[in-house]
């Protein structure tokens, strides 16, 4: 058997066989509301995953989704009593205006996206440091539930965010797979010179992967707020490394091009299982980012396509 | 007569004109900037960030990039502040010699970044961000997220013994960057950076080896942010794991903004100390005329997005990403 036809398999075999490891370490974790609620608490983590999703697939990255989560848990914090449910709607377009603000920085003035991406977040930071006075807000807790209650409630052991992930995953996978802009992104991610001189308007679906990244990842905090009740400018510190590793452990390589959304929800929960299997194990929670750490640089190892790099910067 | 107007002396002398603009601007609003007090302050705030955006020059002057400062200062202030306390907590009794070994550490961190760089073949801004991950997530283990400190009267003359209005760490930092000009200017490996920087396929054509001098870099960088964490220690007087934070926008920023193209092959250290001069500047700049600090890192957002695209040729880049 061909190791090359295997690869697309890994992920998933990945996540069986890691399952299967902690379950007969600990047969309750197999239990259905165990799974159910672990899936329910990774949610923020696998949205703001799936959003850079869209940034890696086009080969490039969004370093800029964990200060835009902590950004959005303010403005969420702040405008949740003036604005009521629209204030989810002004998250949501901030987030999308600058992840635009990251593409156009990168495709029109050539700023290489690390760093445009790393400027913008530094920027998303001032504004929530700005508004939080660099406090820790709370949400009113009737208004949070009023409001934004459904999002997370529990339908017998299903937690709510589920369906939201649900609903987002599928989104994503229409977009990726039943449209132009998704056929687009293949194709600049898989040899952006070959698109443009298909005449394809790279830029334009460049900047848009950077949007929809920028506002997948308002999403990830404005629920990460809702679950928390609250916001502050350092409160989502420590989701970009897992989101990172979910994506790339998930099969989408750095180089992009291959992979995809659904790719990220079996890297998402490859990266829950790990957690949780740290704790079964005895691991320590102060060893997990250099776990996490470590897993990144093996993922990328196996996952990049290196024909594709012919100097590796 | 040649042109003095030209793109490339506008590129070479901007960073310094704007750093010159800044000092003027500030001092106009408020004289008590331009007091000797307020430039030891300013000297003391940027000594440790000097160190490793010096560190990180070398790295993109070969075109490469290293985003691992902040777990490699962070892991190498906490491992200096244990070894000092395991030679006795002082100079005096033995604990100099946790600075040698500190600088072997922090090289052989960078080493073992170069290696993950080039014998996996993994982008080195990638590469590098996972190897900080793991260096800030050792710190946090080694510490528990605690504090580390010792108290040694002698080694923290670096902050408190003052020549000139100066202390001690200012101008050790300076005899640092001569060093790094030294490398950079009068070795052989200070000229391949440039080579592999200027076109990574002449230089392997010429017979560099590449490889080598790319591992080379990373060590001679993870050199370099370890005497930061050291200078870092004299300053606050103790380590944790986020010792090493915000070192990595800074000095990135710093390093563009000095005039060293990302693209590789431009620049060297003394544009990296002007950049970093204009990054201290600007942030004591801004609490001394009375702007709340929360505006810093927005500025330096646009800052090196500035730089970053008045030092590109738009012509020479096919695509980015």
């Amino acid at each position: 058997m061909d190791i090359q036809r295997l690869k697309p398999h890994f992920p998933w075999i990945t996540l069986l066989v890691l399952v299967a490891i902690v379950g007969v370490a600990d047969p309750s974790f197999l239990k259905p509301a165990n799974l159910l609620s672990l899936a329910g608490d990774i949610v923020p983590l696998f949205i703001m995953a799936l959003g850079l999703t869209f940034a890696i697939y086009i080969g490039g990255i969004d370093l800029s989704a964990q200060s835009m989560a902590n950004m959005i848990t303010v403005v969420a914090s702040v405008y949740l009593a003036s604005l009521g449910i629209w204030v989810a709607a002004l998250c949501i377009l901030a987030g999308f205006m600058l992840g635009t603000l990251s593409g156009y920085l990168t495709t029109r003035m050539y700023v290489p996206s690390f760093i445009s991406t790393l400027a913008v977040g530094g920027v998303c930071f001032s504004v929530a440091q700005w508004l939080s006075g660099n406090r820790a807000l709370n949400m009113d807790a009737t208004q949070r539930n009023e409001t934004f209650g459904w999002m997370i409630g529990r339908t017998g052991i299903v937690p709510h965010e589920l369906f939201i992930a649900l609903g987002l995953l599928a989104i994503c996978l229409l977009i990726e797979r039943r449209t132009i802009l998704g056929r687009a992104l293949k194709a600049v991610g898989a040899g952006e010179l070959a698109a443009a001189a298909s005449g394809l308007n790279v830029a334009r679906y460049k900047i848009l992967a950077f949007a929809i990244s920028g506002a997948l990842a308002a999403v990830a905090g404005l629920l990460f707020s809702v679950k928390l009740s609250g916001g502050a400018p350092t409160i989502a510190n420590g989701f970009l490394l897992p989101a990172i590793v979910a994506v790339l452990v998930g099969g989408t390589p750095l180089t992009g091009g291959v992979g995809g959304v659904l790719n990220t929800a079996i890297g998402t929960l490859i990266v829950a299982v790990i957690r949780a299997s740290m704790l079964y194990f005895g691991i320590a929670a102060t060893q997990q980012q250099m776990v996490f750490g470590l897993v990144l640089i093996v993922a990328i190892a196996l996952t990049i396509d290196r024909s594709k790099l012919r100097i590796v910067k | 007569m040649p042109r003095i107007l030209t793109r490339e002396n506008a590129i070479r002398w901007a960073p310094f004109l704007v750093l010159l603009a800044l000092i003027v601007l500030f001092s106009a609003i408020n004289p008590s900037f331009l007091s000797q007090r307020n430039f030891a302050r300013i000297a003391i705030a940027a000594a440790p960030a000097l160190m490793v955006a010096v560190g990180v020059t070398f790295i993109i002057v070969m075109g490469s990039i290293d985003l691992s400062m902040e777990g490699v200062v962070s892991l190498t202030a906490v491992l200096f502040c244990f070894l000092m306390l395991a030679f006795g907590g002082t100079l005096a009794s033995g604990g100099w010699i946790a600075i040698p070994i500190i600088l072997v550490v922090g090289a052989a961190i960078g080493l073992v970044n170069g290696l993950v760089h080039v014998r996996l073949k993994i982008p080195s801004f990638m590469a590098s961000l996972a190897l900080g991950f793991v260096g800030t997530g050792a710190a946090i283990l080694l510490t528990g997220g605690d504090i580390v400190k010792f108290d040694d009267p002698t080694f923290r003359a670096l902050l408190t013994w003052r020549i000139l209005g100066f202390p001690l760490m200012v101008y050790v930092a300076g005899l640092c960057l001569v060093l790094a000009w030294f490398i950079q200017a009068h070795t052989r490996l200070g000229r391949y950076f440039y080579a592999v920087g200027g076109g990574e396929d002449l230089a392997h054509a010429s017979g560099v080896r590449v490889q080598q001098v790319r591992m080379a870099g990373f060590a001679l960088a993870g050199f370099f942010y370890a005497i930061a964490a050291i200078l870092q220690v004299a300053k606050l007087g103790q380590a944790e794991s986020v010792t090493g934070s915000n070192f990595m926008f800074m000095s990135i920023t710093s390093v563009v903004v000095g005039g060293v193209a990302l693209w590789g092959g431009i620049g060297g250290v003394w544009n990296t100390l002007v950049g970093v001069l204009i990054v201290a500047v600007i942030n004591n700049g801004m609490v001394v005329i009375g702007l709340p600090d929360f505006l810093q890192a927005a500025v330096l957002g646009l800052l090196v997005i500035i730089a970053v695209i008045l030092s590109t040729d738009r012509r020479s880049v096919a695509f980015v990403k």
